[in-house]
């Protein structure tokens, strides 16, 4: 079996290459995807650009060699110590840059992560198994093609699955259709109080008094089909309370009322209720 | 509770008794009653009447704060300074090792006297990673935040609509924006309000 699994590395460890490369020769995004990643640090703007492009071509390189016979071992030792490479670049970035993205086998940004280290050394391991491999892995493969299969499919499922910025074409559709069938988020009822707030403050009582407000929501309360709102308030300067009713049936911001109240004394110093909407021409402007 | 209660009528009955524009003490001139006082802040100082940190100490109703640039603040609490804790709720439940924001009117003595205070507030934006029962979990740069709704609090802005309590719109992979308490020295935090598109 170790035999089977040694002589198909050379395939995987290959195809990964040339998926890596395609991400860096072809991507019409690649100039971006440098800028997000640790190589600006290492080698400088100017020479970022270049060195992933270069990167990308030994890759293809490395990668088509692998794949195509003849195997020759020292292809699988130079695909280790390409990947050792890897894995000490994701190192450096992960101390140096730690909020830089890997720009390894996607555009998609994805900070470095325990995940992208591992995948740099399964594919360590890999190619070391590869260069210990005897014949090609097409005659492997051809002599037992299901295992064969199952291996191969095991393992690219490691690497996709080692790999965060894959997890957007797998792992978040999956999430997205375990929310779909058991809804977790089934939401409560009721009028959340930003709901009222917001109300209010586009109200025509809340325009005239906002400038003795001195306070945020001191306290609310239902009753009665309304929800009273709480404000400390300084009228010609004594402390106050401005409480503003809200209906809880009604989202017009027109039915809203406010009292300002000297609380020592219980006596209303402002009272305003609603005013009609403004008579003459007026733009309605209908929310999207 | 009964004084509550009393006090709670009487506000309500000021606030639904009104008659358009009635004042119990004359009119009601907008320049003169509503003119906000001029603010005096001196340009490229920061605003004396504003301060942010961690509470190191409550004592009677003083807060000791540690600014994050290691400023520190004596925050006076009144009867009138509103307190926010993911809902608005009373000094007794303000504890040491919170974070708050606090606006109020600086003092001589150089306390500030806390206008409202907003504690351990946090304001974060993200990508919803997955959901659980009653909890998301966000990528913000890199770093898992686990955000959880609180039943009766937390509310959901969609695309900038009224606020509604349903929270079942929001989507794994979406960017959201969350309004919300900290644990303090966790990556966890209450909902307060999260804003998406839907």
């Amino acid at each position: 079996m170790i035999e089977l699994i040694a002589a198909l590395q050379p395939l995987v460890v290959g195809a990964v290459l040339l998926w890596s490369a395609r991400v860096k020769l072809l991507s019409r995004h690649a100039a971006a995807t440098v800028d997000r990643s640790a190589l600006v640090r290492l080698v400088g703007h100017s020479r970022a650009l270049p060195a992933y492009r270069l990167l990308g071509g030994f890759e293809l390189t490395l990668g088509g060699l692998l794949l195509l016979p003849p195997a020759q071992p020292w292809e699988a030792v130079a695909a280790a110590a390409l990947a050792a490479g890897f894995l000490g670049y994701l190192g450096y970035a992960r101390r140096v840059a730690p909020t830089s993205s890997c720009g390894c086998l996607s555009t998609q940004t994805a900070p470095v992560s325990g995940r992208s280290l591992g995948r740099a050394g399964l594919l360590i391991a890999a190619a070391g198994l590869a260069a210990s491999a005897g014949g090609g892995w097409f005659t492997a493969l051809t002599a037992r093609p299901t295992g064969g299969t199952v291996v191969l499919l095991v393992e690219l499922a490691a690497v996709v699955a080692l790999s965060p910025e894959l997890d957007r074409n797998w792992l978040l559709p999956l999430r997205q259709l375990r929310m779909r069938i058991t809804h977790p988020l089934r939401g409560t009822s009721g009028v959340p109080l930003l709901a009222t707030v917001q109300q209010l403050q586009r109200s025509d009582a809340y325009r005239q008094v906002s400038p003795l407000l001195r306070s945020d929501v001191r306290e609310h309360w239902d009753d009665d089909g309304w929800r009273f709102v709480g404000h400390a308030a300084r009228y010609q300067g004594r402390p106050a309370t401005a409480v503003f009713a809200v209906p809880l049936a009604d989202p017009e911001p027109t039915s809203v009322r406010v009292a300002v109240v000297d609380e020592a004394t219980g006596q209303t110093l402002i009272s305003l209720a609603g005013a009609p909407p403004a008579a003459g021409p007026h733009l309605t402007v209908v929310p999207a | 509770m009964n004084q509550t209660l009393d006090r709670r009528r009487l506000l309500a009955t000021a606030a639904l008794g009104g008659m358009v524009g009635a004042t119990g003490l004359g009119s009601l001139a907008p320049d003169a009653a509503f003119a906000a006082e001029a603010s005096a802040i001196e340009p490229g100082l920061p605003d004396p009447n504003f301060a942010e940190g961690r509470i190191s100490k409550i004592s009677g109703n003083m807060l000791l704060v540690t600014g994050s640039d290691t400023v520190l603040h004596s925050i006076r609490v009144t009867d009138g300074t509103s307190i926010w804790k993911l809902r608005p709720t009373t000094f007794d439940r303000v504890a040491t090792g919170d974070g708050l924001y606090a606006r109020g009117v600086r003092l001589p003595d150089g306390t500030l006297a806390a206008d409202s205070v907003w504690v351990n507030i946090v304001n974060v934006h993200g990508h919803i990673t997955s959901v659980g029962r009653n909890v998301l979990h966000l990528d913000h740069k890199g770093q898992r935040i686990v955000a959880h709704v609180v039943p009766q609090v937390s509310a959901a802005v969609y695309n900038g609509a009224p606020a509604v309590s349903d929270l079942s719109l929001l989507r794994v992979g979406r960017h959201v924006q969350v309004l919300g308490a900290w644990h303090p020295d966790t990556n966890e935090i209450d909902i307060a309000t999260v804003y998406a598109a839907a």
